[in-house]
């Protein structure tokens, strides 16, 4: 198929013992408060957790759980308050704006444009960081993006313009910018939110793909409880600014857990594959 | 797949240099006074090649003292207006910003009047003197930046809607402190008034001026230039720039400072002349493309074509008199706005 | 480094590279013809200009230094003035060079003068400056008294060598403020609003040429500012109820329309001088610092002191359109109805 991509791996890894560990988060904490006099509007509680080159881990929670504010932290859009986050050795709030962008790519949802632009445009700004201050894409880059949606199997988009595609098509878009920038980090935040099932399925799919063809780790913010139980090598799971808990869908899953952060009556199965299955009961 | 290559760009620059030359041949031929062609061409190549005291025609001193200093002033503000444009466009990420649109060349008014009060007080030398008026305006417009600047801003960082209020606030507010010291002067003064709401051009501006806001425009604009790649990616929002790898807090006070610079040079020397920053760099898009790398160079020809375009129709139409530059601007500029806006909404 | 940018700066060198040599050429004045001789003279506003000794071509920026021209008989000389210099009717003809707030520095160029005439009040120092950058000869005046106009006159018609013509205007221009003077002297004055701009109210302040004309009237201006042009509050001219408004207008019919289109007004109603149709109007040569604001003060005069002017005489020449009262015992507004028939020519004071 497509040639993976890669990039140089980054020399210092010798604040790490395990060579293994990509990310690590390290009893990070964070608090929101507009106003210092005020009370803090929200506060997220010191947490730990690692990730591997290869992984999916996934960041679960109802809303307001401090999910996006974790991976705000891991992105190093935010400095946390006590703590570190280290991706290889190094703080991921400190590092250069374009080193970040080589390092960690982050699909949003919906990305706003002021002026229409098409779908090659749009995946060739993930190269941005790359460049020397003022530069014209280069032969490279050109390949790079077009493997991009390639691999997201979105090539015959390339030309058609941003506005004029559908919801799930934008979505591979968006992941292909992603690609474009060859990181070591893939963070998502709700990606499966305004897609359908089959398309949700198809993301999640190309994410382990991916995840295992170019060692990527990825990091998945959602409350989807299925998904998550299915693809996600580790989890994370958080309830109003708490983590209860780090680790396998099959350790994380328990009944009483789950029903305590979702507030809602819910039965747990394992499948053959040794995978959670997720049954929500009504309320009766 | 074709992104942009600088070949392309070089190619359509040269394409937009050529009708600017054009132009401004067209420009020194037409005036109040009849030039031949042939005389023109003749007296330009005697200037540069240096020749100049071999110039005996009355029509060389017109075209070379009179209407080629004004043409040249008119390329730069032209210039200056449309690269400020485009640059706040895509600060604000605002389609319908323009120049002017943070209160600086009101600013510049406030600045200028208050330098022209002065002025009457003191005898100055004649070199001098030509420069206060200009001066004040500069620093009226320097002083409304920086206010304008530190009210945009929230929790320390700067913010586009907040900047944006902050200027049209700052906007109104200088307005109506114009509004009152024109009310309060001797009337004498009150003769800058038009000057400040059309824009002129006619006002032969001491060499000195045009050396200083030409190299103004090239430093600026050169300046916002090396922001040009990051500013495609600002457009999408500027949390998503940054995660992209923008710098977006040096690009944003790179952008505004030279923006607002190349704004205050051009207001200081010709008044507000509107609608050039605003529809220049639309009209360029249109032709060309959102990529700033080209919006920008593009925007640059476009806005000095049309000054000088504008500045030829107001100096002939009604010759000897003139009308102001600003009143051919608007004549022009409101029905193409109207037709732009129906083609974005279509 | 970066392409574009050093394109636009090799554009913006070449640019200044032209504009150097413009800058060579115009400190040798490439135009003017082999210089003759010159001679310093300080203007009204101060400036130390340098003229040239013979002066055969000038451009007037303003209507009053036109009609001066015309006076002192140099219009030979006139090669350009403004579109507003409308007098005498012969200076219409002349070549315009714009208005005396943005003349047209080319056409002023293109008439190759050997001096431009300016006045402080009406043309802009930017212009001034534009001319001394060009190499063009530029005086101004500044009179704010009529005797100063008088001088004033004088003085320029000895540096377009014609002292003679200049001396001659003065002496006419003494005469008859003289004579006018002899009238009025034991006359108390009247109290006049001179109505320069009804929405706004503006008038005149005390420093300017035509209050000090209005004095030389027989009148004196209720309103006393500092600023050339004072806006006044209706109020306050309630408060102080002039005896006389007066009005300046090139054509009288349209001056007369103007005070009953005021005279319905509330606020100008009770003003005695509207309720008792107590109005002048003057031609606007009152307007212009130039000889001809002699006749409108004598016109002035006769509306405001009709005793001080006994009707001995036959009809002696007087400006057409005068509202000028036949019969002085009659009641004035049946004066304003007779509309004398006649051309807009007016004579000039001599």
């Amino acid at each position: 198929m497509s040639s993976p991509l890669r990039t140089p791996m980054p020399s210092s890894d010798q604040t790490h013992p395990n060579p293994q560990v990509r990310l690590s988060v390290e009893q990070a904490s964070y608090v929101y408060a507009p106003n210092p006099s005020q009370a803090p509007l929200f506060t997220l509680e010191a947490l730990s957790f690692h990730a591997k080159p290869g992984e999916i881990v996934a960041i679960l929670g109802p809303n307001a759980s401090g999910k996006s504010t974790l991976l705000k932290l891991i992105s190093g859009a935010l400095e946390p308050l006590s703590g570190r986050v280290f991706l290889n050795g190094f703080a991921t709030h400190s590092l250069p704006p374009k080193i970040r962008a080589q390092r960690i790519a982050l699909v949003q949802q919906e990305s706003r444009l002021l002026f229409p632009s098409r779908a090659w445009e749009f995946v060739l700004q993930g190269r941005h960081a790359y460049g020397r201050r003022l530069h014209f894409e280069s032969e490279e880059d050109i390949n790079i993006a077009k493997n991009a949606l390639a691999q997201v199997g979105a090539s015959h988009l390339s030309d058609r313009w941003m506005d004029q595609i559908s919801g799930g098509e934008k979505q591979r878009v968006i992941l292909a910018r992603a690609l474009a920038q060859q990181p070591l980090l893939l963070l998502l935040d709700e990606p499966t939110l305004h897609l359908d099932i089959g398309a949700q399925v198809d993301l999640l799919d190309s994410l382990r793909h991916l995840a295992a063809v170019n060692r990527y780790t990825v990091i998945v913010v959602t409350h989807e409880l299925n998904l998550v139980g299915e693809y996600a090598d580790r989890v994370v799971l958080l309830q109003k600014g708490k983590c209860l808990r780090v680790g396998s869908p099959a350790s994380v899953y328990q009944r009483e857990l789950l029903e305590q952060v979702f507030q809602a009556p819910l039965t747990v199965e394992m499948t053959v594959a040794g995978r959670p299955r997720v049954t929500l009961l009504g309320k009766t | 797949m074709r992104p942009l290559t600088l070949g392309r760009l070089l190619l359509r620059c040269s394409f937009l240099a050529v009708i600017l030359f054009v132009v401004v041949v067209i420009a020194l031929k037409l005036g109040a006074v009849q030039v031949s062609l042939y005389g023109l061409g003749r007296d330009l190549i005697r200037v540069l090649l240096g020749q100049s005291s071999a110039i005996s025609s009355d029509y060389g001193m017109i075209v070379v003292d009179i209407r080629l200093p004004r043409i040249l002033l008119a390329i730069v503000v032209g210039a200056s207006l449309s690269v400020a444009g485009a640059g706040f466009q895509a600060l604000l990420r605002n389609p319908l910003a323009d120049p002017y649109v943070l209160g600086v060349s009101s600013g510049a008014a406030v600045g200028s009047i208050l330098a022209l009060m002065l002025e009457n007080q003191l005898a100055l030398s004649p070199e001098f003197a030509g420069l206060i008026t200009p001066l004040g305006a500069f620093l009226g417009a320097a002083i409304t930046i920086s206010g304008v600047y530190l009210l945009g801003r929230r929790e320390g960082q700067m913010d586009s809607n907040t900047l944006l209020l902050g200027g049209v606030i700052t906007m109104s507010f200088l307005q109506a402190i114009i509004t009152f010291l024109m009310s309060t002067l001797a009337g004498g003064n009150l003769r800058g008034a038009s000057f400040w709401l059309m824009g002129s051009l006619s006002t032969l501006p001491p060499k000195s001026l045009l050396y200083l806001v030409g190299i103004g425009f090239v430093v600026a604009a050169g300046a916002i230039y090396t922001t040009a790649s990051d500013l495609n990616l600002l457009l999408a929002g500027e949390r998503e720039a940054m995660h992209l790898g923008v710098d977006v807090p040096r690009v944003r006070i790179v952008v505004y400072v030279a923006a607002s610079i190349l704004t205050a040079f051009a207001v200081s020397v010709s008044g507000s002349i509107g609608y050039v920053g605003l529809l220049v760099p639309h009209a360029m898009r249109l032709l060309f493309g959102s990529d700033h790398r080209m919006l920008l160079p593009t925007s640059a020809f476009g806005g000095a074509i049309a000054v000088v375009i504008a500045d030829t129709i107001a100096r002939t139409v009604v010759a000897p008199s003139e009308i102001s530059v600003g009143a051919v601007t608007a004549l022009v500029g409101a029905p193409f706005f109207i037709y732009l806006l129906r083609r974005r909404l279509s | 480094m970066l392409v574009s940018s050093s394109i636009s700066a090799a554009r913006a060198a070449a640019l200044f590279l032209v504009c150097l040599s413009s800058l060579r050429a115009q400190a040798s004045s490439p135009a003017t013809p082999p210089q003759p001789v010159t001679r310093e003279v300080v203007d009204e506003v101060g400036r130390r200009v340098r003229i040239p000794v013979t002066i055969s071509r000038i451009v007037s920026l303003a209507p009053s230094l036109t009609e001066t021209l015309y006076t002192l008989g140099v219009q030979d000389r006139l090669v350009g003035d403004t579109v507003y210099c409308d007098y005498p009717p012969d200076a219409q003809k002349k070549v315009k060079v714009g208005g005396a707030i943005d003349p047209n520095l080319e056409q002023i160029a293109a008439l190759h003068p050997d001096l431009v005439l300016l006045t402080k009040t009406l043309n802009r120092l930017d212009t001034v400056r534009a001319l001394d950058r060009l190499g063009i000869p530029s005086y101004a005046t500044d009179p704010h008294t009529v005797d100063q106009i008088i001088s004033s006159t004088q003085k320029l018609a000895t540096v377009l060598n014609v002292p003679d013509a200049g001396k001659s205007v003065a002496d006419d221009m003494q005469r008859q403020l003289a004579v006018l003077n002899e009238k009025l002297g034991p006359l108390p004055p009247k109290r006049v609003l001179f109505i320069v701009w009804t929405e706004p109210l503006i008038s005149v302040g005390k420093n300017t040429f035509i209050a000090d004309a209005l004095r030389k009237a027989g009148a004196t201006s209720i309103v006393d500012s500092g600023q050339d042009w004072p806006q006044v509050s209706l109020e306050e001219v309630v408060h102080l109820q002039p005896d006389y408004l007066v009005f300046a207008s090139s054509h009288s019919g349209a001056a007369d329309n103007d005070f009953e289109a005021l005279a319905n007004r509330a606020g100008w109603r009770i003003l005695d001088a509207v309720r008792d149709r107590r109005y002048a109007v003057i031609s606007d040569a009152v307007n212009r610092p130039a000889p001809r604001i002699v006749s409108a003060i004598e016109d002035l005069a006769r509306q405001l002191h009709p005793d001080a002017f006994p009707p001995a005489l036959p009809r002696e020449r007087r400006p057409a359109g005068s509202t000028e009262p036949l019969h002085p015992e009659q009641n004035p507004v049946t004066m304003r109805s007779m509309r004398l028939p006649g051309s807009t020519e007016f004579s000039c004071a001599r």
